[in-house]
């Protein structure tokens, strides 16, 4: 292997083109993970904020803040934003587009103009749903359940719905480039198994998103021409029926849930061997554990419908294939901390979102073991409990996946360190403000306060105000590392070429990289996370 | 430069799919019940696969590109067969 | 020209057949898209023509079983042409798969003009909901989804005929310019690939709207 370089290269990705245009007209996979980075941080604060006011109104039983009409659009567009301009691309097209490439030794993608299309179809879908929320807003929800949609709603559910269509077709784009980027672009020697789980994740992540998007892609074109033309497709009237909609649209909502957390699961799966200084434990099960997740997910869609007037016997199939699902997520979970176990486990930043990742998202997998039980399901359906638990999977697991990588790869990408402690202090404000808001809401949605209204009973003020404080100290948690970044963008240390001491091949090239990342074609001819193989090179050298 | 399908494959595929239309049509005449629909689509998927095949290449392709055909074709009998199945299995 | 494979090599990568696999796998994932797009519908269709079987029947008498089968016949006419087409360009025939090409497209232009008529017929027959419905009956709402269903496929197969002429099109243009030889065509082969796929979804939308309620038929 070349040597590598020690300081920060003069030529690199972000300065061998300068200007707004070779931004915008880059080919560049790393420059387009980066324009998607500050594309879903703007979405992402934008639902945050409505989060913000909604939880600012449950202060009070009577929600002091708005009326019933506003509430509901506060929580569809919270929802809306969050999963389809902040969750569905959040790893994927930041992370996944810039380091995909860089870890199996490629120059770029599959397609790179593909790819900055995605990125302008994906923020064309973004702008028109915001259009529509400015305009007047939605009230749906983000499930867009019928007839309500089609029939009642007086509200942008159009422009919406054609918002995330459109952007469905950037996820597409992106899903397909990754899987023929993985299959054609490996560099000599990177065979299948020699591939960082990060890969084997995002693998499976595109093939959900390929499979699953064009169904909701149809399903939002149904409701569109149903709204616009009048005609019923779901309309009892004419004997369509909602819960086809209900069938359609799960079939892809349920599969995205694992489009959020299997990409943050990838980078899990870096983050615990670096800093644990050991091999991830079964690599070969933690592969196939993906692609599990990926295929049984697809199986599981009715879970959401127990209560919809689907089949008894439908929805017992929902319900055993659903615990099915625990199988893969427990592999993974056994397997991260028994790669911990007699490590030489270090606690900086990345890893300690690793690991309040572990916690949450196993709390978050064994209360869906309670929802996929019908019984409990039928008493908690459309409570907060049900509210929590996917919370407690996109938030507590894929968000904080997502800043744990962020952390992880912040080096790499911009050759700068970040501030360690405020880094720490944060991961641990974030820790803690996220349970204190929705460990309340558990207990809430078991005591029977349903979701998705603007006004609750008297006896859950505690604890709704226990959730609003865990939101504001979410917020600073979130915040802070805006801050922080912003700052080390410019004033942080010089991070060199490897500051973790990683084995990918990523890490050996130089920080940041150069535009075609490697000086020559990588040759790889070691497994992945091979850290005894490091140690001798390191001590030969 | 060899070819992996010659132009006599293609045009007996072309014949073998105007032959099968012509059968998709004379059938429909017969009253078979609820087997006019079975019988048009099972000849329609005889149709799609001689397309495939021999139109599209995806027999002499890379492995990868059938796993991807296969694929698409279970993953959207895996919506449809689960979704039927609620509706079958309704009591009400 | 000094070596025209290296100039069509894109950066990415390190031989033209990688990059020539790499393509054709990208529209192989594309088409795998496709089929769960379309799927959508045809779960819708399955779902209501299990649930109103004699409105659909009824609803499938009303197709034109004479238009519906040479349509049918005219695009698998056109796939051959497009099968033809990608062979020229395989032996680098540089004339042949422009008239194939070209051939192509006007038998995708008769497909459409075909279609087109049937919808003005369903139109003058009072059968095009939301423009134009009017029937009534215990079936009416159901006669009225299948119609909805009908005008939704064969609709969308349309807007996928009219982006595929656009293809082609701009696959005459490149091969005129002289783009295109016996070690360099995917473009055409990946062209050739979207049309065929297209005109599979044909052949089941036929096969489920035409065919169900023709022993009823007057003809």
């Amino acid at each position: 292997m070349s040597t590598a370089v020690e300081t920060r290269p003069a030529l690199n990705y972000l300065n061998q083109e300068t200007g707004i245009r070779s931004w915008l007209f880059t080919l560049d996979h790393k420059r387009i993970g980066l324009l998607y980075v500050a594309s879903i941080t703007f979405f992402f604060f934008i639902g945050s904020f409505y989060a913000l006011l909604m939880r600012l109104s449950l202060l009070e039983p009577n929600g002091w803040l708005f009326g019933p009409g506003t509430y509901n659009k506060l929580f569809s567009m919270h929802g809306i934003i969050m999963v389809w301009f902040f969750l569905i691309p959040s790893i994927p097209t930041t992370l996944g587009n810039f380091f995909i490439p860089m870890m199996i030794g490629a120059k770029d993608v599959a397609f790179p103009k593909l790819n900055l299309l995605s990125w302008y179809i994906f923020m064309v879908g973004g702008l028109t749903t915001l259009f529509a929320m400015i305009h007047g807003g939605v009230d749906t929800g983000w499930t867009f359940y019928t007839p309500f949609s089609t029939s009642y709603s007086t509200t942008w559910v159009t422009t919406a719905a054609l918002g995330i269509f459109i952007a469905g077709f950037g996820s597409i784009l992106t899903g397909l480039n990754f899987i023929a980027t993985i299959h054609r672009m490996r560099a000599p020697g990177m065979t299948w198994f020699r591939l960082p789980v990060f890969i084997w994740s995002q693998y499976a992540t595109s093939i959900i998103l390929v499979l699953a998007t064009p169904v909701l892609a149809i399903t939002l074109l149904m409701i569109g021409v149903e709204r616009i033309f009048q005609v019923g497709i779901f309309d009892p009237a004419l004997g369509g029926d909602p819960v086809l909609f209900q069938h359609m649209f799960w079939f892809y909502s349920h599969p995205a849930v694992y489009i959020m957390i299997l990409p943050a699961m990838a980078v899990i799966s870096e983050i615990i061997p670096t800093f644990s200084r050991k091999p991830l434990f079964g690599y070969e099960f933690v592969v196939y554990a993906s692609m599990m997740i990926a295929a049984l997910g697809f199986l599981v869609w009715g879970h959401h419908m127990f209560v919809a007037g689907q089949s008894l016997y439908s929805a017992l199939t929902f319900s055993f294939l659903s615990y099915l699902v625990a199988v893969p997520s427990a592999i993974k979970v056994f397997n991260w901390s028994a790669t911990m176990y007699k490590g030489s486990v270090s606690w900086d930043t990345p890893m300690l979102y690793a690991i309040g990742f572990i916690g949450l998202f196993t709390v978050g997998g064994m209360t869906g073991l309670f929802l996929a039980a019908m019984g409990i399901d039928v008493h908690v359906t459309d409570t907060y409990f049900v509210v929590a638990h996917f919370h407690y999977i996109m938030v507590g697991g894929a968000v904080m996946g997502y800043l744990g990588g962020v952390h992880y790869f912040w080096p790499k990408i911009t050759g700068k360190m970040y501030p360690e402690g405020l880094a720490k202090l944060s991961a641990l404000i974030v820790f803690l403000g996220f349970n204190l808001t929705f460990f309340p809401q558990f207990i809430l949605g078991y005591m029977g306060m349903p979701r998705r209204y603007a006004a609750y009973a008297p006896e859950f003020h505690t604890l709704n105000v226990m959730s609003t404080a865990g939101a504001s100290i979410l917020g600073i948690g979130y915040l802070l590392p805006l801050a922080y970044f912003i700052w080390a963008w410019k004033y942080g240390a010089d991070a060199g070429p490897n500051p973790w001491r990683a084995t990918g091949l990523e890490w050996q090239t130089s920080s940041p990289p150069p535009r075609d990342n490697f000086e020559e074609t990588p040759v790889v001819t070691r497994p992945a996370y091979d850290f005894g193989g490091m140690k001798e090179e390191l001590h030969l050298g | 430069m060899t070819h992996a399908i010659s132009r006599k494959t293609y045009l007996f595929t072309f014949l073998g799919l105007l032959g099968l239309t012509l059968s998709t049509t004379l059938l429909g005449f017969v009253d078979m019940g609820p087997f006019n629909m079975i019988a048009a689509v099972g000849i329609a998927a005889c149709k799609a696969c001689l397309i495939a095949a021999f139109f599209m290449h995806a027999l002499i392709e890379a492995k990868v590109i059938r796993v991807v055909l296969t694929g698409g074709v279970i993953w959207f009998l895996i919506l449809i067969s689960f979704t039927l199945s609620d509706y079958i299995s309704r009591s009400w | 020209m000094a070596n025209p494979i290296a100039l069509l090599l894109r950066e990415q990568y390190s031989t033209p057949v990688q990059q020539r696999e790499t393509s054709k796998l990208g529209m192989w994932i594309f088409i795998m898209t496709e089929i769960m797009l379309f799927g959508g519908l045809f779960l819708a269709f399955s779902v209501y023509r299990m649930s109103f079987p004699q409105a659909f029947v009824k609803g499938s008498a009303d197709m034109s079983i004479v238009l519906g089968s040479i349509n049918t016949a005219v695009l698998i006419c056109s796939s051959f042409t497009m099968a033809l087409a990608v062979y020229s360009a395989e032996t680098g025939n540089r004339r042949m798969l422009t008239v194939f090409l070209i051939a192509t497209m006007i038998l995708g232009l008769v497909f459409l003009g075909i279609k087109f008529t049937e919808y003005y017929q369903h139109y003058l027959q009072h059968e095009a909901p939301a423009v134009w419905f009017d029937h009534t009956g215990p079936d009416s709402g159901h006669l009225e989804m299948f119609f909805v269903l009908y005008f939704l496929m064969t609709g969308l197969h349309a807007v996928h005929m009219l982006v595929g002429e656009g293809i082609l099109t701009a696959m005459v243009i490149r091969n005129h310019r002289g783009s295109f030889s016996a070690d360099y065509y995917t473009p055409v082969e990946i062209s050739g690939l979207y049309w065929h796929f297209v005109d599979i979804i044909w052949v089941f939308l036929f096969a489920i709207f035409y065919v169900e309620g023709l022993h009823l038929h007057k003809l």
